[in-house]
């Protein structure tokens, strides 16, 4: 079986396949050995279904956030430090899966 | 030579060199970016950047995107894990820049790898480099293709055409911002629209009320607004919704979506300033304004050389004399 993720960049690099249909997508990656994983979502369009093989992997995305005005503030001496349940950088790829 | 403290960090940038540092020993900082779609957004620099780097920080939008990050490195650091309901994103933000300078001091090369553009509605790319440049370490931003890149591609926008606002949508609630119905409106984070505490990650409907009956004062309530998500891999097609103003707080929001409001009104011409333009005209064609528009009148009349010559001989021209006149209004 191929390798998921590098089946994925493939895909994001290479022109007719990042635009190719659904079923051109799934016959390319029935050739390539794909996961049935990767290609039930390819086929769906719905990268969700890759939790079945890779996890789920809950991410945030305000890293955006302005805090308008108040970026400089000190913050409050009782703040927290540290994130709960730090990853260690031997944990890799895996402290990714929840 | 490191660049001046003086100066902002995005004036007080190096060139490249062609030949490699001779000070690895002192830790340096790049923050990239990983555009939005994994395999296709990727810089060949950006991603030298995090090929050579001792140490990457990683704040993505997808698992996915920084299981692929993992392969480009062996010491791949999330900063994901920092994030807390109920803790300010502001103090995530500042732990983010101390863990980064934490490294930088240590004599390390570090690659801070944020999705999209590193630059834009990000806080604390921009305050490490600032940081690390004050304290005399090399420190270098290299864009991405962002989230409002890919939007435009999507929908078809080009923001030169009428003009575009982009707010994060709680600063338009927090501040008294001026919006102009002629152009397009694009906010970002409305799923967490009005959250004071910086703490949440998603407000509700009562929140986007607040924000919908801000924005009926400027757009009727059945214009319709398009919700927007860029794809993040390659399998996944932009998701494109488009509902009534008015029916914005019931739908379901996800953070990583972008509410549009495109033109509600025409372009209204702006008479007064097009007569100034057109007394300038007059000047141009008359060569008034040849070599010297860009001085005062006052130097061009009192000062010596071809221009202010061109000048005083318009000035007995009665057809270019008000235009002159208009002239030293503008000018």
């Amino acid at each position: 079986m191929s390798d998921t993720i590098d089946l994925l960049e493939a895909i994001g690099r290479d022109a007719s396949l990042r635009h190719a249909s659904a079923e051109e997508l799934s016959d390319m990656l029935a050739q390539a050995q794909a996961s049935a994983a990767l290609t039930s979502a390819a086929a769906h369009g719905d990268s969700s279904l890759l939790s079945a093989e890779l996890g789920y992997i809950p991410m945030q995305t305000p890293q955006i956030t302005q805090s308008p005005g108040h970026e400089e503030d000190e913050p409050a001496p009782d703040e927290e430090e540290a994130p709960n349940e730090l990853p260690t950088p031997e944990q890799g790829n895996a402290s990714l899966l929840h | 030579m490191l660049p001046s403290r003086k100066l902002p960090y995005y004036r007080a940038m190096k060139t490249a060199t062609l030949s490699p540092s001779n000070d690895a020993r002192r830790g340096s900082l790049a923050c990239v970016g990983m555009g939005m779609t994994l395999g296709s957004h990727l810089t060949p620099l950006a991603r030298s950047h995090i090929e050579q780097a001792d140490v990457v920080f990683a704040a993505l939008s997808d698992g996915v995107v920084e299981m692929w990050l993992h392969r480009m490195h062996a010491d791949v650091r999330s900063l994901q894990p920092y994030y807390q309901v109920g803790k300010s994103r502001m103090r995530t933000y500042r732990q983010w820049v101390d863990l980064m300078m934490t490294e930088v001091r240590a004599g390390k090369r570090v690659c801070g790898v944020f999705y999209g553009h590193p630059g834009i509605f990000a806080w604390s790319p921009h305050k490490v480099i600032e940081v690390a440049r004050a304290e005399g370490f090399k420190a270098h931003m290299e864009p991405g293709i962002s989230a409002e890149d890919c939007l435009y591609a999507d929908l078809g926008i080009d923001p030169g055409r009428f003009g575009c606002q982009h707010f994060e949508a709680s600063q338009l609630l927090f501040f008294e911002r001026r919006i102009d119905p002629a152009g397009y409106l694009v906010l970002w984070q409305v799923g967490l629209v009005g959250d004071r505490s910086l703490a949440r990650f998603e407000t509700g409907p009562a929140y986007r009320q607040v924000l919908v009956d801000l924005l009926s004062r400027d757009y009727p309530l059945d214009h319709e607004v398009i919700i927007y998500r860029g794809a993040t891999l390659p399998i996944e097609q932009p998701r494109i919704r488009r509902v009534a103003l008015r029916d914005l707080p019931q739908v379901l929001l996800t953070t990583e979506e972008t509410v549009v409001l495109p033109p509600a009104v025409a372009l209204k011409p702006n008479l007064a300033i097009q007569q100034r333009l057109e007394a300038l005209d007059k000047l141009d064609q008359a060569g008034a304004l040849a070599g010297g528009e860009r001085r005062p009148c006052h130097e061009r009349l009192g000062g010596g050389g071809h221009g202010w010559q061109q000048a005083l001989s318009v000035t007995t021209d009665d057809g270019c004399h008000d235009a002159l006149s208009s002239c030293r209004t503008i000018i």
